[in-house]
């Protein structure tokens, strides 16, 4: 017997978020030299405070404004990022002092640019720099006006979100305008396309606290987002890239007052107003083209769309930059998957080796991230690969409601090197991925069956071969 | 850097009023909104703010705003104004803004307290060298005269002080470098500076506007104070140095003006809304004090009212405070009351019949003075030509405070126009008491329904020009029209469209769409001539822009524009077009976004298909023969007992006779180890058995066999 296998948890535990820790290198290559001891002495209540994989929320974001009157004017977005318990610092985007990370640290979680007009960041903060912030797991929200600069669509684009290139041209939407009575070109457009997602829009819809369903079975729609801005459309190539909110499909992206002489360039749903990015290191991103979106002004207007004769007190703006703004963050959506085990049926322990057409039970735990503990993810959609080369087995995983996923299965009659593979990915969910690799071995010489009874006929000629023989031998030998 | 947060400050401001491009001259005064906001950000928690300063802000706010939640936090804010004032180590800003709290609160405080804080702030005053020093003991002086019985408090030396904050102004003035060389030389301060800004003290060389705002607030207190007339020179003065810190006010492109600091970066940095209110409040309390015209022009007054209006609804308590405090300034001040002309809706139906509707206020929101509006000019956007209609007056309703027009004028159509109205005083001495900022310029949006006639879709063909098929199509109700055509003919697409005064009308959004089965869209804005809008889509012309794709395409209309009520989106129906082979290097069609779903959706399952197990004959039969391989055995038993088989032969002495028995034994033995193989042993423990059982055969058979041929011989040679 082989000692029993213990599966480590921490290696499989998805952290991709996990910052690399350039210390432990550089210790290596100046052994240990007090220097290096000493940074890490001091580092270690800055890595303290940033996000780990035990916790994955951001928790210090860096704030860019053009000017900062924009902080009194958008106060509600911000005061409420702060009782979530964010530490915000707001900074000019052309402060000659900006920095993201010092000494290979990164200083913020998250990088919010309120400024749209900026043509040239301050400091040591350039297109690349926000570029390698994303890069590193850190998230992003980015906002754009009719004023946005090509700094700004070039982030964007970096992003896999296009901006309409003609910078004069707002979004029109002559069917589901905003009714305002001192409004009346028609850029102040309700929107109420929303993607169909619980992880990035949260549950609580936005006029009801609690979902009903009514009698034809779709959920009662949400107050309409106010949105003044500019239209994006997303790169067909990216397709981490995610329309959170469309614009009716009689919305155009066009300069309200010149006359439209040639097709605009986006048109109806393709036009995105609000997009969101999971890239595949977990960093998220939200791009909009309405820095109004987040402003006290939007928030407590109250809306209605043209041709509706509904009325809404408030409108959904500050639910919707909340719930999404808990996703980009990390509050929300954010998986870990743990223990993966397995086990031929009705043993305990994991075997180092499986033979072909064993049975075998897998499991593995799942939990999310709800802001401040890990709770059980329950969802019917978790699914495990037997994989070599290609999937042989692909089974969805039951559960028990506390985050323990289980099913299991006969190992195929291919010998091989296999793996267990759990690939996770839900629209607005952290992708799991984790694999573990086991070897599948034939049947042994004495692991056939023996008594096969098509040969018996072969074994009844051969035994009563050796009786006659036997009884030969006497007659040949003593008969008279 | 200065410029750029210039440009940009112009940029998020006017990003801030309503609607930035059009609405431009459209200022609401304070609402109920204002007071919903300062309920909800002057939240004090547990019942007491932080500082008297904050106190004093929120108290002040609700003062304007004429909310009453005095009782609330009277009690606490009380207790620590009188800490405050009695206590002999509180700072100079904080004896300040408790004597501002007991302004409003009136807490009862005993006149020996004030005695004995009027003595330490005129002491104060007396050696004071920086202005904000000034700024509070003078302002705590004004307010302690405002609070007491004692009519004796004044500033035994107000000229004296005044000169030595305004000493040297015209020294500045005439020779920067001696005024800076006297600086030195001489204690006394010189703050002011030769363009009406002011510094903070003397050793600070960056001079500041919202310090030239607070020197005139102290300025108007030492007036206020002085028990002797003050030299009409000095007062003359600062109203020079005024009227240049107005040459440098900013402004917007909507008529808003305020004042910025010019020095970015400067220790104490302001925004530009703290600014302008420092300086509105020093203003209004230097024009309160002191008798005489400023002679500011009525314009700037508005603009500063329009710049606060402008600002919306602030996020931030403080930002609230200046507003609102600033507001209430402007409301009561002696230069020019601001009247803000305002319109609760701009865009009217010219089906709906909506009434033209004009409101006249106050910046605060209170009724303004008997007046006239009238409705000088109404001119359309984009064009400046003459004004369809003749000057006229706007009819007031008393009740609700509104001037309305009740039809509008017949000639005007739907369409963009830009109103200009005129308020006129009915009070001649009004006219020098308040600001109407002239002609104001409105922009209105006249709706109304738009007729949709006669539209029609047909398929040509190319070379004669004769119909083939052609439709008409219902533009309000649904359709499902059905074509086919190949690429030698044309889509002809027509419809009408005429305003309710039966006028052409040009829609800004008027587009045809296809879209092919793969989501590929094809637009065309559709030209009009007069009232008729059409389209022809020569579809040979088109190949290589439908990159060769045939099958059905989906026909969509859309025709929208601002000030049109019936503003659609419709499905036509569809085209069957068959359009040639694509050559070789025909272009591609872009790729479409994959579906969301398609990504994150859950894969179907896979089981795997295991090798099925080879044929086996059915057990009967294997059993069957099984049985017929018994038979030959059988047949061998038979046949030896027909033949008479006898044993004779078996060796009868004993020693012979033990070996036969062994030799037969180990036969016995050999074969039942075959038989164990099959069961259950390996090959390695028969062969290993298999060795031993042969030798001992061996042994036993070579003595039997070898007894067994001596006999024979013996019998063969008997």
């Amino acid at each position: 017997m082989s000692p029993p296998h213990r599966v480590n948890p921490q290696p499989l535990s998805l952290s991709p978020r996990q910052p690399k820790d350039p210390t432990t290198t550089k210790m290596a290559r100046i052994n240990f030299s007090v220097l290096t001891i000493l940074s890490v002495i001091l580092l270690l209540p800055v890595l303290s405070l940033s996000f780990s994989p035990d916790s994955p929320s951001d928790r210090r974001l860096l704030v860019l404004f053009d000017d900062l009157s924009l902080k009194s004017s958008h106060s509600i977005f911000f005061n409420s990022l702060k009782s979530r318990g964010f530490d915000l610092d707001f900074k000019l985007a052309d402060d000659p002092k900006l920095a993201l990370q010092r000494y290979g640290q990164y200083l913020y979680d998250g990088l919010i640019l309120f400024s749209p007009s900026i043509e040239r960041f301050g400091g040591a903060l350039d297109l690349a720099a926000v570029l390698d912030f994303v890069d590193s797991g850190h998230d992003l929200i980015i906002a754009a006006d009719s004023s946005a600069s090509d700094l700004i669509k070039s982030v964007a684009t970096e992003c896999g979100v296009d901006f309409d290139e003609d910078p004069s041209a707002l979004v029109i939407d002559h069917r589901s305008y905003a009714v305002v009575g001192t409004e009346g070109d028609h850029t102040l457009i309700a929107a109420d396309d929303f993607i169909e997602s619980d992880v990035l829009l949260g549950e609580n819809k936005i006029e009801l606290k609690v979902r009903v369903l009514n009698v034809y079975g779709f959920w009662i729609k949400q107050a309409p987002v106010l949105y003044k801005g500019i239209a994006h459309s997303l790169n067909a190539a990216n397709n981490l890239v995610l329309k959170v909110l469309s614009a009716s499909p009689a919305a155009y992206s066009a300069n309200p007052s010149s006359k439209l002489s040639s097709p605009p360039s986006l048109t109806g749903s393709s036009i995105s107003l609000v997009s969101v990015v999971q890239a595949r290191n977990n960093a998220r991103i939200m791009i909009t083209g309405s820095l109004d979106l987040f402003s006290n002004r939007f928030f407590r207007s109250s809306i209605q769309k043209a041709g509706s004769p509904k009325k809404y007190d408030k409108s959904g703006n500050e639910q919707f930059v909340a719930e999404l703004s808990k996703w980009v963050f990390h509050e929300r959506g954010h998986l870990k998957a743990v223990n993966l085990r397995h086990n031929k049926a009705g043993e305990t322990d994991e075997p180092a080796m499986y033979r072909i057409k064993d049975d075998l039970d897998f499991s593995v735990e799942i939990y999310e991230w709800s802001g401040k503990s890990w709770e059980p993810y329950v969802a019917n959609d978790v699914q495990v690969q037997f994989y070599m080369m290609s999937p042989y087995v692909l089974k969805t995983l039951s559960n028990d409601k506390k985050g323990l996923y289980h099913t299991s299965f006969k190992v195929p009659d291919v010998y091989g090197v296999f793996q267990f593979k759990v690939e996770y990915n839900r629209l607005g969910y952290t992708s799991l991925l984790l694999s573990k690799q086991i070897p599948v071995r034939p049947f042994k010489h004495n692991e056939y069956e023996r008594f096969i009874t098509a040969a018996f006929p072969y074994y009844g000629a051969s035994f009563t071969m050796m009786a006659g023989f036997f009884i030969f031998s006497f007659v040949y030998l003593y008969h008279k | 850097m200065a410029r750029n947060r210039g440009r940009f400050l112009v940029l998020i401001a006017a990003a801030l009023i309503f609607s930035s491009a059009l609405a431009s001259s459209i200022f609401q005064p304070i609402s109920d909104s204002h007071r919903s906001a300062a309920l909800e950000l002057f939240n004090p928690l547990g019942g007491s703010f932080s500082s008297v300063e904050k106190t004093y802000e929120e108290l002040r706010t609700f003062e304007v705003l004429g909310i009453d939640k005095r009782s609330d936090i009277s009690t606490a804010a009380c207790q620590s104004v009188s800490e405050i004032l009695g206590s002999s180590s509180s700072t100079l800003k904080d004896l300040f803004y408790a004597l501002k709290v007991n302004g409003i609160l009136q807490c009862g405080i005993k006149e020996d307290v004030f005695e004995g804080v009027a003595s330490r702030l005129q002491a104060i005053v007396g050696g004071a060298s920086a202005l904000l020093d000034f700024y509070y003991s003078v302002g705590g002086l004004v307010l302690i005269k405002g609070q007491t019985s004692k009519d004796d408090l004044y500033l035994a030396d107000a000229e004296g002080v005044f000169r030595s904050i305004k000493l040297w102004t015209t020294l500045a003035w005439n020779s920067p470098t001696l005024s800076r060389a006297l600086l030195g030389l001489v204690a006394d301060v010189a703050l002011s500076q030769s363009d009406g800004r002011w510094r903070y003290n003397s050793n600070n060389p960056e001079s500041s506007t919202f310090a030239a705002g607070l020197a005139l607030e102290a300025l108007a207190g030492i007036v206020s104070l002085s028990s002797s007339e003050i030299n009409q020179s000095l007062i003359s003065t600062t109203k020079n140095d005024i009227l240049k810190l107005f040459d440098g006010i900013e402004k917007y492109d909507d008529g808003a003006f305020y004042f910025d600091e010019k020095l970015v970066g400067a220790r104490e940095h302001q925004g530009a809304l703290s600014t302008t209110s420092s300086v509105v409040r020093g203003l209004t309390a230097f024009a309160a004090v002191t008798s005489g015209s400023l002679n500011l022009p009525s314009g700037k007054i508005l603009g500063l009212a329009k710049f606060f209006l402008g600002i919306g609804i602030p996020g931030d308590a403080k930002d609230l405070f200046n507003q609102v405090d600033s507001l209430a300034f402007l409301e009561s001040n002696t230069v020019s009351i601001p009247l803000i002309l305002s319109l609760p809706a701009t865009v009217l139906s010219l089906t709906k019949k909506d009434a033209l509707k004009v409101k006249v206020n106050t910046v605060l929101g209170s009724n303004a003075p008997p007046l006239t509006v009238n409705l000088l000019q109404v001119l359309r956007s984009g064009s400046k030509d003459t004004s369809l209609i003749e000057s006229q007056e706007l009819k007031f309703d008393p009740e609700n405070a509104v001037y309305t027009l009740d039809a509008l004028p017949k000639s005007v159509d739907v369409g963009k126009y830009t109103f200009v109205f005129e308020m006129v005083l009915h009070d001649s001495d009004h006219k020098n008491l308040y600001a109407t900022g002239g002609q104001i310029r409105i922009p209105i949006f006249v709706t109304g329904v738009i007729e949709v006639d006669s539209a029609e879709i047909a398929v040509l063909d190319s070379d004669l020009g004769s119909i083939e098929t052609k439709k008409k199509i219902d533009l309000a109700g649904e359709n499902t029209v059905s074509l086919s055509a190949n690429h030698l003919q044309k889509l002809r697409l027509s419809f009408q469209l005429s305003t309710p005064l039966g006028h052409a009308f040009k829609p800004h959004q008027a587009i045809l769409k296809l879209t092919h089965e793969t989501k590929v869209e094809h637009m065309f804005v559709m030209g009009s001539s007069g009232k008729q809008f059409e389209i022809i889509l020569d579809f040979l012309g088109q190949v290589e822009k439908f990159f060769y794709l045939s099958g059905r395409y989906n026909v969509q209309l859309a025709v929208g524009d601002a000030v049109m009520e019936n503003s659609f989106l419709k499905a036509i129906g569809h085209v069957d077009l068959d359009l040639p082979a694509p050559p070789e290097k025909a272009p591609q069609p872009p790729a479409q976004p994959l579906d969301p779903n398609l990504i994150y959706g859950p894969k179907a399952e896979i089981a795997h298909i295991f090798r099925a197990p080879e044929k086996l004959p059915p057990k009967k039969l294997s059993l069957t023969f099984l049985g017929l391989t018994l038979l030959p055995f059988l047949g061998f038993l038979v046949g030896l007992l027909r033949l008479g088989v006898n044993l004779k032969n078996f060796p009868s002495s004993s020693v012979p006779a033990v070996f036969a028995t062994l030799f037969h034994l180990g036969i016995a033995a050999v074969l039942s180890l075959y038989m164990l193989f099959w069961l259950k042993l390996d090959l390695f423990t028969t062969l290993k058995a298999l060795g031993f059982l042969g030798a001992f055969l061996m042994f036993v058979g070579h003595r039997i066999l070898s007894h067994l041929a001596s006999s024979s011989s013996k019998l063969k040679s008997a």
